[in-house]
């Protein structure tokens, strides 16, 4: 990588991590809605049995109702925090970004921070779930849980950056994001759905992770290609939001054969 | 006068037709801005002059025609396009890097020209409007190219900081800039070398002799 290549990554970086460090909201809700949710899930759902049919070993195995709740619920806080930041972060920047484009900085650069910006905040607060879920019960491999977690967190991101990019509305967008998470969270619900055997929850954003999750939680097994179908989801979302997003911030001088790059000024 | 080369010319559209579904905006409109000219670009509300430049600017695309601008621009929109989250320095480091500019000597420059240097360390969602629409033109011009595409680029500004920008508009011009202005403001147009009018998504070149009124101060 070249020292401009390097600057052009670097300050888009710093300035994608400071816009989200700016939203007060976002890290109110980290902060609080994520061990609020993980206390109340322990303190008020039963701690019965559960089946829980896990495709990453083809049986299904019977665990804590209470324990498998925490790990829903972390997956279930952890993506819609996410969700929002990264909604919010794409959508309100957008114009700003076409401008700094239409300027001169390099589209691949804008999203490699916003994508840098995105796995920085689902490593962090999928960590912080993770050491909260353990204050009440320590999983079986607390360092996968982490790993599934940002995956769910990755895939939400990756959604959230790609409803900013397609819808035309900050209210749209929040309301999408918060439908898709109770659609994916309902439908997996150990306790609502303990054997969770239709096929369609397969193809749910974050059903790597709960698989995942679960054999982290109660098992020794590490199911690796079901951790990695959050970051696929995560993947195709921004491949979408990129195509938008290229194609919406794309120079219109190009095409007609009129472009050429501003010639280096007399105050450089 | 006679016809310059196109080398001349950092601005030449030709034969450029836009159209909203069946409103269309813009006819065959053409123009040519010569070197180090401050020209205003005038018409009704909503006969379709941000449209035009937002096209001349690559920022929309036309149905059909032909802009030419060989040696970059900078375009400064009608509504401030910055992001609240980051202060007036951390919008110039920014632009900066998109620029590729090795310093922001400029850009200080037009913070103390604008009257709004106290402000650097102020994030914009706590500056006011005017403070913002300081920052939108600044980001048009800190890197000092030679053609200006500017929509009502003093929106907000008191009166001292709208003479502020006529001195600057004038002193570009004479630093060989091209400096293109969207008014509507009938003041304005005594201080343009050349002017046209935007009617009916025809554009015009006007007469500044039978347009400027006659008690308007002048920036020339």
């Amino acid at each position: 990588m070249t020292r401009r290549a390097w600057t052009r990554y670097v300050t888009a970086a710093r300035f994608a991590l400071l816009e989200h460090l700016r939203n007060r909201l976002a890290l109110a809700l980290v902060v609080f809605f994520v061990p609020t949710w993980i206390t109340l899930v322990y303190l008020v759902i039963a701690d019965a049995e559960v089946g829980y049919f896990l495709r990453a070993t083809g049986e299904t195995v019977v665990v804590h109702g209470n324990h498998v709740s925490k790990i829903s619920g972390a997956v279930n806080a952890v993506t819609l925090i996410v969700g929002f930041m990264m909604f919010i972060v794409t959508y309100r920047s957008f114009e700003f970004d076409e401008r700094l484009a239409t300027a001169g900085y390099p589209r691949p650069y804008l999203l490699a921070a916003k994508l840098t910006a995105l796995t920085t905040a689902s490593l962090l607060i999928s960590a912080y779930a993770v050491a909260v879920i353990c204050l009440y019960w320590v999983p079986e491999q607390p360092v996968m849980l982490w790993a599934a977690l940002a995956g769910a967190a990755l895939a939400f991101g990756g959604i959230g950056v790609m409803l900013a990019a397609l819808l035309r509305g900050e209210l749209e967008g929040m309301f999408c994001i918060i439908m898709l998470s109770i659609i994916d969270m309902g439908l997996q619900n150990p306790v609502a759905n303990p054997t969770a055997d239709s096929d369609i929850v397969r193809y749910l954003p974050t059903y790597g992770t709960m698989q995942a999750g679960v054999a982290a939680g109660f098992q020794d097994t590490v199911p690796l290609t079901y951790l990695l179908l959050g970051p696929v989801w995560f993947l195709a979302a921004v491949a979408v939001a990129a195509a938008i997003y290229g194609l919406r911030t794309r120079d219109r001088r190009r095409g007609q054969g009129l472009l050429r790059r501003a010639r280096v000024s007399a105050s450089r | 006068m006679n016809d310059p080369t196109p080398t001349d010319i950092p601005l030449r559209v030709t034969g450029l037709h836009k159209s909203y579904g069946r409103h269309r905006v813009l006819r065959d409109v053409g123009l040519a801005l010569p070197q180090a000219c401050l020209a205003g670009l005038v018409g009704e509300n909503g006969s379709g002059k941000t449209t035009l430049l937002r096209i001349l600017a690559g920022r929309l695309s036309p149905d059909r025609g032909r802009v030419d601008h060989p040696a970059g621009l900078g375009y400064c929109p009608q509504h401030p396009v910055l992001n609240p989250a980051f202060t007036v320095v951390q919008h110039l480091r920014f632009f900066q890097v998109a620029y590729g500019l090795r310093h922001l000597r400029r850009a200080h420059e037009l913070l103390e020209i604008l009257d709004f240097a106290d402000y650097r360390d102020h994030r914009v969602a706590t500056l006011s409007g005017g403070t913002r629409q300081k920052l939108n033109l600044t980001l048009a011009l800190m890197h000092d190219p030679p053609l200006l595409l500017l929509d009502e680029p003093y929106q907000g500004f008191d009166w001292d900081t709208y003479e502020r920008f006529w001195k600057l508009a004038a002193e570009l011009r004479e630093r060989g800039r091209s400096v293109l202005v969207v008014s509507h403001i009938a003041f304005d147009t005594v201080r343009f070398d050349r002017m046209w009018r935007l009617r009916d998504g025809r554009l015009t070149e006007l007469s500044i002799a039978a347009t400027a009124p006659a008690t308007a101060e002048g920036g020339r």
